[in-house]
């Protein structure tokens, strides 16, 4: 009986203090893609990292975006056996969702599986590709890593690495299990996906109880969810609409936009040419019109806050007389500078691509460059932008836009400046020396390494054009206590949202 | 006996006399004659806009992006406003017209001309091509135009040509089916029965005597598949199939202004308004056509388009 | 009316094979998915095994054999964005579809038809030309225009909506109000076409010269022979509409196979741009089977 009556009056109090729209602890977050997959090793997709990453999985060591050092997550603390093996002690009372144990046997396996050949894990593509990689178990919570060829920033690698029990099977699973503070409650494909909290989380019990993410890829209408109550947070937001300085922030987001030039063929293969093509564009003039005013003038290919990146390098001028001069000396020197340069850019690479790229052509235009834009969809784009290129080409130069967001150029420098590598428009081989002697680089010599790389192209070689470090814009409901940082673009830890 | 032949009427003055009769009956429908005239502008827009405003419409001013309409402060070209980069909108418009017009007309025309005349012949025979048209068109119906224009795009180079022709082949069912339904309908009636009988071919008889029955309700779907074209080029070209920047059409001006449409509403406004208005006219004047050419209903436009009884 | 559906179905079926084969190859001719699918600095040895993975390798006549073997259990390979069996992605989104697709021609026709014989009737009046005015705006009107625009006054500015989303009831409104408005303005005018022919025809005239009162006769009598392009044409706006609204499912947030159709095609998701295409095939083909039994019972001269 009295059971009853309190369960009652237990109701009745419930009913009268539930709040009118959403239950305390509970979200909505309006993303722009519907999530494909939820798995894993999958992660280092923006919107999948923004699901599942330190939400759902939890990779071994973590990178703080403010200052770039590694904090610890599963792995406590991790020494330098030799030059190619770590140690990473784990931490141990640390459980997965379904209930079994955190151990070394998981690392390994989650390791084994990201780089697997029977199913193509992006994780594994990225960040391991082109090493070997093996996981020595020593005891319960301790593992050995060795890599060959060597890696310096294994301790950075291993925070891209999500971590699956031993048991989960080589293919791509539905119900991912993570040693996270949440679980997917509910994937209802097309709609939304439900993360709920859970119990026998080894951290902090977080604040979100509940967060449904549903998806809207109409710019507008994300954005005035908003206000009309139906989502709390939006990671990403156009510009145009970022119009409310009371729920709209801005953060760098690791992306630098820049034209990638072809440095084999005429007239592009003159040092003239390509610096004309620097002085001619009024960077300037796009800041607040076509590009964020937040946004900050690139001259390398990753973000100021990067290990090695080269604070002295200054950007190019807006100098038009002295391109048209370059161009003029170019012309006497036998050069064919009214050789039609094809400008590619990417539709819907970012807001106002079309725009920018035609800004750009009607720039070169005016220093005296033949210049002619192409827009083209994705699956055209990645023909022209990666290797092998055409023999028969003509000169071109690619706009791309580059994500570098794990604090090391290694990521980067490779795959755009080697000669060996596939979105690289040039060859010299003092640069592929640099290249490699930084990556091999240790310790407190790694960033002093990689400056002289940076500054070798940028005002040696004049490889590119560099353009911006972008921002991106979200919105966060007036509610709740989250400022989105520079990590945004790729992760949302729920954990880190408080209410107000 | 009175001679009651009638006066022998020369062509010259029978000419005339037609002329006459219809540029009296477009007199007599004002709504029709507002449209002939708006199309009429247009075509002119066509022809000699990009000769004569290429200059001004396609110049840059990032200081003046997305100016305001009405504003008599930056010159009457930026009348309507200026775009995303600066360039003034009313001359961005008539230079696009050149473009736009070639397209729709041309994938509108090609459609109509094939999907009729297979239509005419699906529904006319009793033989194989009866059973083998038709499945054409389920075909074509089924196949996504993305897909096609995709596909286009990777066996051939992106042209204006190309998109016209991906827009064609997408819109023949339409035009195909609705002839067909009334050719099945029409080949039963009484007439049909008659000029078979006396012996007139089957060529004769679909295009002299069926022909002209169909062809008001294709023209009236022909007139509002315009507008479609027009809109549907657009999204092909924003997915990077067909019209590409620099160039520039109506459909894709307002294809460009969708970012801004709560902050810059003009940017969509006014090629949008292009399009309505350009369609509004053509099936305005495609209506006074049906009932000017139909002789059981010119009375109407001939008593001065009063109200009818 | 048997031989009828058996040679019919028969045609619909070979139909369905020709464009089997069409897609396949043609789809394939647009370029190999793998570097869409991996991320841009994959090595080369991870998108050839990415490659062998999906079967890619493998010359096309063989690869279509493979397929075609699958087929036959209703198996159309998975899809390789979702790593899902390709017809359960696509039947997912299908559902959307139909439930919208079949509403809106419901409701479409219903009221094209009503409108557009009262606009017949009175020629050049008042009603005619006000019907005509707003049927041509909303059949040339952008439809994110209108999209946009009614989300900001319905559900911005008034609240009395959702803005998008699937939940309610309310969720439908607005997304089946501008799905409806192009079509409605194409068919009333096709309507008001073939009902001002119709109504002019020497028997309709003769009924009225006789007395007969106007309205339910007339109109019946009208209607039924001005039926045949009516019927064609709105079993062509519902063919678009199957086949999906782009538009309005990415504006709205209803998951439907236009939108998953557009993002397979660019992404090269072979398996599911074939598994939708056939299903919106067959829902296509069986509504032309329908319509060319209208016809019939439309017009009993009708034979085929």
């Amino acid at each position: 009986m009295r059971h009853t009556t309190a369960r009652l009056m237990g109701g009745v109090a419930a009913l009268v203090l539930a709040a009118p729209a959403w239950a305390e602890g509970e979200i909505t977050i309006a993303l722009n893609e519907e999530l494909e997959l939820v798995e894993p090793c999958m992660a280092s997709q923006s919107n999948i990292g923004r699901v599942i990453l330190q939400n759902i999985s939890e990779t071994l060591t973590e990178l703080d975006p403010t200052n770039g050092q590694l904090k610890p997550r599963l792995a406590e603390s991790w020494e330098e056996v030799d030059a190619d093996t770590w140690r990473f002690k784990l931490r141990s009372g640390v459980t997965f969702s379904d209930g079994s144990a955190f151990d070394a046997a998981d690392v390994k396996h989650s390791m084994e599986r990201t780089v697997s050949t029977t199913i193509s894990c992006e994780i594994g593509a990225k960040f391991f590709g082109g090493m070997k990689i093996d996981v020595a178990v020593v005891d319960d919570t301790t593992v050995e890593i060795t890599s060959d060829p060597a890696q310096p920033i294994l301790p950075l690698l291993m925070s891209t690495l999500t971590i699956v029990p031993s048991e989960t099977p080589v293919e791509f699973v539905q119900t991912p299990v993570g040693t996270g503070p949440y679980v997917l409650a509910e994937w209802n494909a097309g709609q939304n996906i439900i993360l709920t909290a859970r119990e026998g989380y080894w951290g902090e019990a977080p604040q979100v109880t509940k967060a449904t993410y549903v998806f809207r890829s109409d710019d507008a209408v994300r954005a005035a969810m908003v206000g009309t109550g139906e989502a709390d947070i939006v990671p990403l937001i156009n510009q145009n609409d970022a119009t409310n300085p009371a729920t709209d922030f801005s953060y760098p987001n690791s992306e630098t936009t820049y034209l990638r030039v072809d440095n084999m063929t005429a007239p592009l293969n003159d040092i003239r040419v390509r610096k004309a093509l620097n002085l001619a564009i009024d960077r300037d003039a796009f800041l607040g019109t076509l590009i964020p005013a937040d946004a900050t003038k690139a001259v390398q290919m990753v973000v100021p806050t990067t290990l090695g990146s080269n604070p002295d390098l200054q950007p190019w001028p807006f100098d038009p007389d002295q391109a048209k001069a370059l161009v003029e000396e170019a012309r006497a020197a036998g050069v064919p500078v009214d050789t039609e340069i094809e400008m590619v850019c990417r539709i819907g690479n970012f807001p106002n691509v079309t725009e920018v790229c035609e800004a750009l052509q009607q720039m070169f235009a005016d220093v005296g460059l033949n210049v002619k834009l192409t827009m083209v969809e994705v699956a055209e784009w990645v023909q022209l932008y990666s290797k092998p290129f055409a023999e028969d080409r003509g000169p071109r130069m690619v706009m791309a836009m580059h994500d570098n967001n794990r604090g090391d150029p290694v990521f980067s420098m490779y795959f755009k400046y080697a000669c060996e590598g596939l979105q690289s428009g040039l060859c010299d081989a003092d640069l592929d020396k640099m290249i490699a002697d930084a990556t091999a680089a240790t310790g407190d010599a790694r960033g002093p390494a990689w400056q002289p790389v940076f500054k070798k192209v940028h005002e040696d070689l004049v490889a590119d054009v560099f353009l911006f470090h972008m921002v991106g814009f979200s919105r966060v409901a007036e509610k709740l206590d989250f400022v989105p940082t520079i990590a945004t673009n790729s992760e949302l830890q729920l954990a880190q949202i408080k209410f107000k | 006996m009175t001679d009651t032949s009638p006066l022998p009427v020369t062509p010259a003055t029978a000419e005339k006399g037609r002329l006459r009769r219809f540029a009296g009956m477009l007199l007599a429908d004002k709504p029709a004659l507002v449209a002939a005239i708006f199309l009429l502008v247009v075509l002119l827009c066509a022809v000699f806009g990009p000769m004569l405003l290429d200059a001004v419409a396609t110049k840059q001013n990032l200081r003046a992006r997305n100016a305001p309409p009405f504003d008599p402060s930056l010159g009457w070209m930026a009348f309507l406003g200026a775009d995303a980069l600066g360039r003034p909108l009313l001359p961005r418009i008539i230079v696009a017209a050149q473009n736009t017009m070639m397209i729709a007309a041309g994938a509108v025309l090609a459609s109509m001309a094939i999907g009729s005349c297979l239509g005419l012949i699906a529904g006319y025979s009793r033989g194989r091509w009866a059973q083998i048209i038709p499945r054409l068109a389920d075909v074509i119906m089924s196949f996504p135009s993305l897909l096609l224009a995709v596909i286009v795009l990777y066996m051939l180079e992106p042209s204006a040509a190309n998109i016209i022709l991906v827009l064609a082949i997408t819109r023949i069912p339409v035009y195909l089916r609705t002839a067909r339904a009334e050719v099945l309908e029409i080949r039963e009636r009484m007439f049909v029965q008659a000029a078979r009988v006396m012996g007139a071919s089957d060529a004769r008889i679909v295009f002299r005597h069926i022909l002209p029955v169909v062809l008001p309700t294709l023209l009236t779907i022909a007139t509002l598949d315009f507008a479609f074209v027009m809109l549907a080029e657009s999204s092909l070209s924003f997915l990077g199939i067909g019209i590409q920047a620099p160039e520039v059409t109506w459909g894709l001006m307002v294809s460009q202004g969708r970012p801004y449409l709560t902050s810059a509403w003009w940017l969509s406004f006014w090629p949008g308004l292009a399009i309505i208005l350009t369609t509004l006219s053509l099936n305005l004047l495609s209506n006074w056509m049906r009932v000017a050419l139909d002789p059981q209903q010119s009375w109407r436009l001939e008593i001065g388009g009063k109200k009818n009884g | 009316m048997q031989k009828f559906l058996t040679k019919r179905a028969i045609a619909s079926g070979i139909s369905l094979m020709i464009l089997v084969v069409l897609v396949f190859f043609l789809s394939r001719l647009t370029g190999d998915p793998t570097d869409l699918y991996l991320p841009i600095d994959a090595s080369l040895e991870a998108r050839e095994n990415f490659r062998e993975i999906h079967g890619l390798n493998d010359p096309l006549i063989v690869q279509f054999g493979r397929y075609l073997g699958d087929l036959v259990t209703l198996d159309f390979g998975d899809s390789i964005r979702k790593s899902r069996p390709a017809l359960e992605v696509v039947l997912e989104a299908f559902k959307w579809t139909l439930a919208l697709a079949l509403i809106t021609i419901a409701l479409v026709s219903f009221a094209a038809i009503v409108l557009g014989s009262l606009a017949a009737f009175n020629v050049g009046g008042v009603f005619d030309r006000i019907a005509t005015f707003f049927s041509l705006i909303g059949a040339s009107a952008p439809d994110f225009w209108i999209a946009i625009v009614a989300i900001v006054l319905f559900s911005v500015n008034l609240g009395w909506l959702p803005t998008s989303g699937t939940g309610t009831v309310w969720h439908w409104v607005l997304p089946i109000a501008v799905l409806f408005i192009r079509p409605f303005g194409l068919i009333l005018q096709v309507v008001r076409g073939s009902m001002i022919t119709a109504l002019s025809s020497a028997y309709v005239k003769t009924a009225r010269a006789k007395g007969v009162k106007p309205r339910p006769v007339i109109f019946v009598h009208g209607l039924r022979n001005g039926m045949l392009p009516v019927v064609t044409v709105i079993g062509d706006q519902a063919a678009g509409m199957l086949n999906g609204a782009v538009v309005v499912e990415s504006i709205f947030g209803f998951p439907g196979v236009g939108k998953l159709m557009i993002d397979s095609i660019l992404q090269r998701d072979f398996t599911v741009v074939l598994a939708a295409i056939m299903v919106t095939a067959f829902a296509i083909f069986l509504m032309n089977i329908l319509i060319d039994i209208a016809y019939a019972v439309l017009d009993p001269r009708i034979r085929y």
